[in-house]
């Protein structure tokens, strides 16, 4: 079994003192104060590729669009039992929308005859939820987004559970080739060692700039995006909590109020 | 006037809230609103969409019972290029967001994901989306085209009440031949009495504030009115109180529900970065310097012994 | 293979050991997990049980105090086997989620707190001249605040003050600033011995960037990882109690405020057990005026861990027995005590949770010595 698994380098948001600013062109944020790693659905996709290899054997290839820095978070999952990499890495392909990307990532897939492809199913920088749905319609094959469960039920043919709102199942059956959008939470993504990503270094990450993906400028980066993100602002809030004033009766009652407000209740 | 199309959203029977929020902000825009509904024998729904929109197309069969993105993204396309909507609405959710960008690329649409806000400037709509777990918010601007494709995030637009009397359209269903490539089976409900807190959209979580276990039942019952789980810190666990499957923190779980009502909780940074991710977090904590305020979005500096039963009668209240 | 040949027989000298049980008899986890150190040391002469013993969870109880090896009368540490074991569980990456997230933030942001390293000279803000040495640049003393001073609200105010009180005795000191990484213990204790190694190199090389005469640590975890575990470090390395007991003791650092309250010390694993500075912390609070130093009943080479260190932060044992910390604050509680001062991060952020946990926050505090000296300036 053939996978190719697709992984993101991304600031590490998740630590609730992280501060977001954006820059002076108001198209970026600066990054000068952020940490880095790989995304956390793609860390769970990672751990699912290398399950069902351990399973069924095969081979996983990692494939990644960043720059050299993203090298660390392909060398963590090369670590963990990814056979080879790709990393694709052009100025040209900056600013890329979900469509664009999948674009990308296509040029790089489509030689290795691969029997699944996984992605995770959101950035937690960007947050689309939309790169692998659109790789799959690029390579006409079919999909499914939110996976939490992949079981391999005969030749040519997956029964995966995804994951709906509130924890629901929704329990499928998919033909391979197909492309896999994977969630959070369905397998418990393995440590990789310092020594193993240290024997990792030796793998070759093969490279692909803009020429060797065959694609034209105008396919790739803003050019070859349907929709371009043109100007950040800042949301409205309160940094500090707003401190509800009163005795118990009226915080309570303006508490009870915000959360119907909110739809919560 | 151009056209906007709306999927409504059922799962298992029930019409899902989020078909309201999208008519709800289609309904703010310039345009006719059609509603969707790919179902089987779900008349009921057609009505109450109909209060929402000016036109609602209803295609009846066996086939959309249940979600199936091939299905669905067939159906939507033959319908989309009779009609020739100007603007699409999908649900961002375990279901629509299973076909946006497949849907888009086939019809050509420009089309962006998990949207906020939504707003016609000249004749193309222009998104807003959050960025960075919601730091910052970006506009996004589309690309010139016949037809937009947006999906709408879950409980971005509050609904509003229906005002309107669509006509209901029932169309013959599109599809020739059912998906082989992707069947649906059946649904798993979540395991019933064994709680994931990770996966909880709303947590009442409790601290050593709390003081004795005996003030349990009270956040029992307060959870139970606002339809949440039970979580706690650590010292909360320790003591037993809770089990240790409901500790949030570095040495727990980490959790991102919708709500996090934070009960007696002084907010150590190892605690407080196991709810990183809830959407709105409201702290109750006698001490007005506790730093679970810097993370909370509401804060009530008062004994939450005296705050809690206040809390329960007035949710009790309204809710009759 | 033969036993005399088994991995673990020639890396811990197993066959040392002749059973006597005195590391499990003074094992202060025992009171409340089922851990038998003494057994492992005989079950792990046995290559072929190395697997099975590695996943036990009894493994992951022991919090590396050093009660075991300090009472060994052969000389061995009877818990470093332990720590093999789970450098074996590390190496297959088969380890609790939270020790992965605590090991992988070590890696991406050189800390275990998942906080960026950018953000590592924070705790600073608000603070005049704070010198951040350039490469090559001159200074009597180079400190080492390490990740819990530098990240941990509670903890940085704590920094300040030792910068207050250095200050105050007009020393030459400078930080390494935002580059400064993970000293590598807490590593090392997940069983990350590749992690650890790392952290040994490049620190080696960090802090041979700067012409300083010493390193001074803020937590005993640093101290002892760069005193004894470290490869290749000339450098001469002090715990900051016993920098403090220098100054005081050549009159550089004065006290003049009185601070009237009844002080038991507890004493920190990774200072005392490990490194035998008892002396020093009690001298420095002696020198405090009106500070009635008392002892609890099990001080020094016998002092009672607060389960802290060894990884613990981020494992917990499935024990619901009380934990070490409260049992030391009950007997803080016994003698009277008002303040029970501590000399190291963790031992305050658990004994804090201990007061609290026992409801005697309006009776006792914990303390720092350098909070205790900043009031006495």
């Amino acid at each position: 079994m053939k996978i190719v698994v697709c992984v993101k380098q991304v600031p590490d948001t998740s630590d609730p003192d992280t501060e977001v600013h954006i820059d002076s062109s108001g198209k970026g944020v600066d990054q000068g104060k952020f940490s880095f790693v790989i995304n956390d659905a793609d860390n769970y996709a990672v751990e699912e590729a290398i399950l069902l290899k351990e399973k069924h054997e095969g081979e996983v290839t990692v494939v990644n669009v960043g720059s050299e820095a993203a090298n660390q978070v392909i060398r963590m999952a090369l670590a963990k039992g990814g056979d080879g990499a790709i990393r694709l890495d052009d100025e040209k392909f900056a600013g890329s929308d979900p469509v664009a990307l999948a674009r990308i990532l296509q040029s790089a897939i489509k030689d290795l005859s691969c029997d699944i492809v996984m992605t995770g199913c959101l950035a937690s920088d960007d947050g689309y939820g939309a790169v692998g749905v659109a790789l799959a319609s690029l390579m006409g094959v079919p999909h499914a987004a939110y996976v939490k469960t992949v079981e391999v039920i005969g030749e040519g043919k997956l029964k995966i559970g995804r994951e709906l709102e509130g924890g629901l199942l929704e329990m499928d059956e998919i033909d391979t080739p197909c492309v896999l959008t994977i969630q959070t939470g369905g397998n418990e993504p393995r440590y990789a060692s310092f020594k193993g990503i240290r024997e990792a270094s030796k793998k070759e990450i093969k490279v692909m700039d803009l020429a060797a993906t065959g694609l034209s400028e105008d396919q790739v980066g803003e050019a070859g995006s349907v929709a371009v993100m043109v100007q950040y602002s800042v949301p409205v809030v309160g940094d500090l909590a707003e401190i509800l004033e009163g005795d118990p009766g009226e915080t309570a009652g303006k508490l009870a109020g915000i959360l119907k407000e909110k739809g919560l209740v | 006037m151009h056209e906007i199309f709306v999927l409504a959203e059922h799962r298992q029977g029930e019409l899902r809230d989020v078909t309201l929020e999208m008519l709800t902000l289609a309904g703010q825009l310039e345009g006719k609103v059609t509603a969707v509904l790919l179902g089987s024998g779900m008349d009921d729904f057609a009505g109450k969409l109909a209060s929402y929109a000016d036109r609602v197309i209803v295609v009846d069969d066996p086939m959309f019972a249940n979600w199936n993105a091939i299905n669905f993204q067939a159906a939507l396309v033959a319908l989309i290029n009779k009609d020739k909507p100007h603007l699409v609405i999908i649900p961002n959710t375990g279901q629509g967001a299973d076909i946006l960008a497949s849907l888009a690329l086939e019809l050509g649409a420009s089309f962006t994901s998990d949207i906020i806000g939504l707003a016609i400037e000249g004749d193309k709509p222009v998104a807003t989306r959050a960025y960075y777990g919601g730091k910052i918010n970006g506009r996004i601007e589309f690309k010139d085209a016949e037809l937009y494709v947006v999906g709408l995030r879950e409980g971005a637009v509050p609904a509003a009440e229906g005002g309107k009397s669509g006509a209901i359209e029932k169309v013959d269903n599109p599809v020739a031949s059912e998906a082989t490539a992707r069947k649906f089976l059946e649904y798993e409900q979540p395991p019933v009495g064994d709680v994931d807190i990770t996966q909880s959209s709303m947590l009442v979580s409790v601290g050593r504030g709390l003081r004795e276990d005996k003030n349990m039942p009270m956040v029992e019952e307060l959870a139970g009115l606002i339809g949440a789980d039970v979580s706690g810190s650590r010292a909360v666990v320790d003591a037993g109180w809770l089990p240790a499957d409901r500790q949030v923190g570095i040495s727990g779980k980490t959790v991102k529900p919708k709500l996090y009502l934070a009960l007696g909780i002084s907010g150590a940074f190892q605690h407080v970065t196991g709810m990183k991710g809830a959407d709105l977090v409201v702290a109750i904590n006698k001490d007005p310097d506790a730093p679970i305020f810097q993370y909370a979005d509401y804060g009530i500096a008062d004994d939450l012994l005296k705050v809690v039963p206040a809390l329960i009668d007035k949710l009790k209240e309204m809710k009759g | 293979m033969s036993i005399e040949h088994g991995v673990f027989v020639e890396k811990y000298d197993l066959l040392g050991c002749i059973q006597c049980g005195r590391c499990t008899g003074g094992c202060p986890v025992t009171e409340r997990t089922a851990l038998n150190v003494r057994r492992f040391v005989y079950d792990t002469v046995d290559d072929s049980r190395l697997e099975e013993l590695s996943e036990s969870p009894d493994i992951w109880d022991c919090t590396t105090c050093n009660t075991c090896a300090i009472r060994c009368p052969k000389g061995l540490e009877p818990f470093e086997v332990l720590l093999g074991l789970r450098a074996m569980r590390a190496e297959e990456g088969n380890i609790e989620q939270t020790a992965i997230t605590a090991l992988e933030s070590m890696f991406n942001n050189g800390n275990p707190w998942g906080k960026a390293a950018a953000k590592r000279m924070d705790w600073a803000e608000g603070l005049e001249n704070v010198r951040v040495l350039e490469e090559g640049e001159k200074a009597d003393v180079l400190l080492h605040i390490c990740c819990t001073g530098a990240y941990d609200p509670k903890i940085m105010p704590i920094v300040k003050k030792l910068v207050r009180v250095l200050n105050a005795a007009g020393v030459d000191f400078g930080f390494i600033g935002t580059e400064e990484k993970h000293c590598g213990s807490e590593a090392r204790r997940l069983g990350e011995e590749g992690l650890f190694e790392y952290f040994d190199e490049e620190n080696t090389e960090l802090f041979g960037r700067y012409d300083v005469k010493r390193l001074v640590t803020l937590s005993p975890h640093c101290f002892n990882s760069f005193k004894n575990e470290y490869t290749n470090l000339a450098l001469p390395v002090q715990h900051y109690t016993q920098l403090i007991a220098e100054l005081l003791e050549d009159g550089k650092l004065e006290l003049t405020k009185e601070i009237s309250s009844k002080v038991v010390f507890h004493d920190p694993c990774y200072l005392g057990k490990k490194n035998l500075v008892f002396d020093e912390p009690r001298y420095v609070l002696g020198k405090i005026k009106g500070v009635e130093l008392t002892e609890f009943y099990r001080s020094k080479e016998r002092s009672l861990c607060c389960e802290g260190g060894g990884g613990k932060m981020w494992v917990e044992s499935e024990s619901k027995a009380p934990r070490l910390a409260e049992t030391r604050v009950a007997d803080a509680h016994d003698l009277g005590a008002q303040t029970i001062a501590v000399a190291c991060p963790f031992c305050w952020l658990t004994i804090e949770d201990a007061i609290k946990a026992k409801g005697f926050e309006e009776e006792m505090q914990v303390k720092d010595i350098l909070e205790l000296l900043d009031e006495a300036l």
